[in-house]
């Protein structure tokens, strides 16, 4: 009682009023609606407050809404992107009133770690904040944490003089909106800064002038030797090609070769159809800018890079073709490979290059009226280096229109249904452009680059180890995995050894990881269509393998542990008994699991025959993962290139033959028990051993070394605070994620951040093949389709 | 089965005051919910939030258009088959009153309804889903 008056202090005008107040308050504050509305990451941690363990329904708000017109409040979970800003603040204007606001984790707060292009400096350039939740991610004990001060906020408004039209009176999100240079400031380091490099010119894009990387010393990078195939290959194409195709010399990773523009859709048609073995798959299609070279003279203007992958033997492949001019134009392959659309419409988006027969050469991950090409090295690194998103950017730039997608390709009886960006079904910001005929699709087009987080334009500007951080967020449902990808790509490139120990740490993590990601999907996909209940158990387990993880690394969603050379530090006492039992328990969770799900007759209904994809399309538009295993192929990374100690692991691969929505369940639940055994595996037979390579020109010293040693203590001190110096030179590499392949091209210019960062990324190539699976389907049919891939938007987007 | 006699339903006795009490309440209470509803409240009305909602982006496109909807039918179907429900069920109450004449005319009106049923079934009028199958697995790739 004494608490209550404290929170609604009595109306000095009129005590009537004041108990009216009481009354209004208590009940808003206990029931509040909010929307099912996540950006990114974050959205994550606050969905797991309403599972189990958190059960936000103690506190009165556990009834998410779908749509704006039922809620009433709005939690911002993530990062606001300028391309996605626009529906934000539409979909806070069309929320019932009172409303209110709660800006959740760093990148909504004021960009966090996001300082880049496409991200909005803070939320509260546009929209009113009641309240900050600081992190990233925010744990789920934040959200109920911001929650209970929300309702304590809520219970001291005056609501009654606004409900009966009285004057004064106050009730929602009263705080003002933020302006640049007024009431905020977007430098990091406070007003008065401008016009000097946040961190100084030594690490500061295009130009790092005065990098001390100049005079540190490294070894040459990693020298790939060819094999008597690629010798053959190199042999043929040199006789069939002559001058137009050049071996390179060195490589550290894969045969690699220079191709002439005007030749390279010939190379590229006969290396898919006649060459042996034949390089089914493209793997891979982004470009270099060489404009900021430091022997600009060797380079090209641009270099396009395609990777190419045989399945039979394993075999991958590089070809380079090297481009001149500003805006250079080269020949479209879309007719070779479809898949070739997107990757070729991203580098016309983020480079400039054209390409000539392209179909529809539009923008894909930067907004329709989006200026300048963002990867070119003349393009401004920092988002506070451009004009600031306000409000009134948010009016003025609006989504393109469903009509423009879909021009020349819907009959007069169609019509158009968008169907995201903001959807509870569509896992995240994605908008699926539909033409249905009654209920059937007849044409899709999807819209990306709403969750584009700018994450290949950043790691031109981190050093090595400090894109750790952003690698985790690439995939945010499978945390260190991502480290494993892109330490994969340096590891090979500057030719680090990684001790078994660490080894057998980053698989066993890695697993870990996976299952935790199949878990969410296990929870998520039957709720599509229709089932509640598996979400709940689903989150249990989830919650104890972000235990385990957190026991371990200290972190959940983004442990960021991995360093180069290994892991940053040795598992800690008592880690062995909490695997163990998460071991024994497992196995009967899943049965129950199962058993709830997998013969249900209307998941089945739902499932069978929905969304199929043969092998040989799949193949074509570069499928991979669980998605190219279903459809019956037995393919995957850890078996085919094996890395990461994974060759000393018995577990099979999985395949259904169907190539629908069920195979694809059926795939993914038997993949949690194949995990489940490696992780078993590694436990049991963790080495001893060191867990960080003694590789100290790379590796950060182990802490007791630095106190004895000088050499260890210098080589701490520049890696952890500088960064170490990779080799001038280029490498991919590329891991069985819980989606696909997802590689990492890196190309080091002997300096202390990558030249260039590429990020291959397994659900921009699934979800690229979603309308082969969708349309001649039903409307409801696309849900359980979309359900059934997997995909996560910053990993799509990047 | 008896026959219905009068004593068995509840009497009918026409109170013609407490009928029109009863409306006015209910008229009244209609009206002051109506009134609260629209009166109090913030109201805010602004284009943006007129704007239908469909996943925050604009819609393309006018609402008020002919739209094909299987559901329709499949509903119309149901409401018919239900009402001639009703006529079946009131044949088996009195069953043994209508004697085996009964018999032979809902054994009619049955037989008409199944056939009706079959014809509909067959037309595809009981088909949800789309009448062309969904893309073949096989298809040609582009080349």
């Amino acid at each position: 009682m004494e608490s209550q008056r404290a929170a609604s202090p009595l109306d000095p005008e009129n005590p009537l009023l004041s108990r009216v107040d009481a009354v209004l308050n208590w009940a808003r504050a206990y029931s509040f609606w909010p929307m099912f509305f996540g950006l990114s990451c974050c959205f994550i941690e606050e969905i797991t407050a309403w599972t189990p363990r958190y059960d936000i329904s103690r506190f009165g708000a556990e009834v998410l809404r779908g749509s704006p017109r039922q809620s009433d409040l709005l939690i911002i979970s993530g990062t606001v992107f300028k391309k996605i800003a626009q529906v934000v603040l539409r979909l806070y204007e069309q929320m019932t009133e009172p409303k209110w606001v709660i800006s959740m984790g760093s990148c909504s707060n004021c960009g966090g770690m996001y300082d880049c292009y496409s991200v909005v400096q803070g939320v509260d350039q546009f929209l009113p904040v009641d309240l900050y939740i600081p992190g990233c991610p925010p744990r789920p004990e934040a959200v109920l944490q911001a929650l209970v001060l929300l309702q304590k906020k809520v219970r001291s408004e005056r609501s009654t003089r606004k409900v009966f039209h009285l004057s004064g009176g106050s009730q929602g999100t009263q705080a003002p909106i933020r302006v640049d240079g007024v009431s905020k400031s977007r430098d990091p380091r406070g007003p008065g800064y401008y016009g000097t490099p946040p961190r100084g010119t030594a690490v500061t894009p295009p130009w790092f002038r005065e990098s001390r990387a100049e005079v540190m010393w490294t070894p040459p990078p990693r020298r790939f030797e060819l094999s008597e195939a690629d010798l053959s290959l190199a042999q043929v194409l040199q006789v069939r090609f002559g001058d137009a195709v050049r071996r390179e010399e060195e490589t550290s990773d894969m045969p690699s070769f220079q191709v002439a523009g005007d030749r390279v859709k010939e190379v590229l048609r006969f290396l898919k159809t006649e060459a042996s073995p034949r390089f089914k798959g493209l793997t891979d299609l982004t470009a270099v800018d060489e404009s900021t070279r430091q022997t600009r003279q060797n380079y090209p203007d641009y270099t396009l890079v395609y990777h190419l992958l045989a399945f039979e033997p394993p075999t991958r492949l590089r070809l380079k073709v090297p481009l001149h001019g500003l805006d250079p134009v080269t020949p479209s392959i879309t007719d070779i490979w479809p898949s070739a659309d997107w990757y070729e419409r991203e580098c016309f988006d983020m480079f400039g290059i054209r390409f000539d027969g392209h179909p529809r050469l539009w923008r894909l991950l930067m907004p329709h009226d989006w200026e300048g090409h963002p990867l070119r090295k003349s393009y401004p690194d920092r988002g506070t280096a451009l004009p600031p998103y306000t409000l009134e950017s948010a009016r003025k730039y609006q989504p393109l229109d469903a009509a423009k997608f879909m021009e020349g390709r819907v009959g007069e009886k169609e019509f158009l249904l968008n169907v995201g960006p903001h959807h509870t079904s569509t896992h995240g910001l994605i908008r699926f452009i539909l033409a249905l005929k009654g209920e059937k699709i007849t044409a899709l087009d999807t819209d990306i680059g709403y969750h584009h987080r700018a994450a290949e334009k950043i790691g031109e500007r981190q050093s090595w180890y400090q894109y750790i951080p952003y690698t985790d967020r690439i995939d945010y449902l499978t945390g260190v995995a991502n480290n494993l990808s892109y330490l994969q790509a340096v590891e090979t490139l500057a030719d680090i050894k990684v001790p078994d120990r660490a080894q057998f740490i980053r698989v066993m993590l890695t697993e870990f990881f996976r299952l935790s990601n199949h878990l969410v999907w296990f929870g998520t996909h039957p709720q599509d269509v229709g089932a509640m209940t598996p979400t709940f158990y689903t989150f249990v387990d989830r919650e104890k393998i972000m235990d385990i993880i957190e026991f371990i690394t200290g972190g959940r969603l983004h442990p960021s542990w991995f360093r180069l050379g290994g892991v940053a530090m040795d598992l800690p006492e008592g880690w062995k008994p909490l695997v163990d039992d998460f071991v024994k328990v497992f196995p009967q969770r899943l049965k129950e699991y199962e058993a709830l799900v997998t013969k249900n007759p209307i998941f089945e209904a739902r499932n069978r025959g929905i969304g199929c994809l043969s092998l040989e399309e799949a193949l074509d538009w570069g499928v991979t993962g669980p998605n190219l295993r279903a459809c019956g192929l037995e393919w995957d990374l850890r078996k085919k290139f094996p890395y990461s100690g994974y060759e000393a692991f018995d577990f099979d691969i999985p395949t259904a033959a169907t190539g629908d929505s069920y195979g694809r369940y059926l795939v993914r639940v038997e993949e949690m028990r194949q995990s489940l055994r490696i992780i078993e595996q590694a436990a049991n037979r963790m080495p001893p051993g060191r867990y960080v390579t003694d590789d100290y020109r790379y590796a950060i010293p182990v802490k007791n070394d630095t106190l004895k040693d000088i050499e260890s203590l210098i080589h701490h001190f520049i890696n952890v605070s500088r960064g170490p110096k990779i080799p001038r030179g280029e490498a991919y590499a590329a891991t069985e994620h819980a989606r696909g392949e997802q590689g990492f091209y890196v190309v080091s210019d002997g300096g202390i951040m990558a030249y260039r960062l590429r990020n291959r990324s397994p659900g921009f190539a699934n979800v690229q093949a979603l309308p082969l699976m969708a349309v001649g389907h039903l409307l409801a049919d696309l849900i359980a389709i979309i359900g059934s891939i997997d995909y996560v938007m910053p990993d799509i987007d990047r | 089965m008896h026959p219905v006699t009068s004593a068995m339903l509840s009497p009918w006795m026409p109170g013609l005051f407490s009928f029109a009490l009863f409306v006015a309440l209910v008229l009244a209470a209609l009206a002051v919910v109506l009134f609260l509803t629209s009166w109090l409240g913030d109201k805010k009305t602004d284009p943006e939030k007129a704007r239908p909602y469909e996943c925050g982006v604009i819609p393309t496109g006018w609402a008020r258009f002919r739209y094909p909807v299987p559901f329709y039918l499949v509903a119309v179907f149901f409401l018919i088959f239900d009402v001639e429900a009703a006529f079946i069920f009131s044949w088996a109450v009195a069953m043994e009153d209508l004697s085996w004449r009964g018999w032979l005319q809902i054994s009619f009106f049955i037989i008409v309804l199944l056939l009706s049923l079959f014809y509909i079934w067959k037309k595809g009028g009981l088909d949800w889903s789309p009448s062309v199958p969904p893309r073949p697995l096989t298809r040609k790739t582009r080349s």
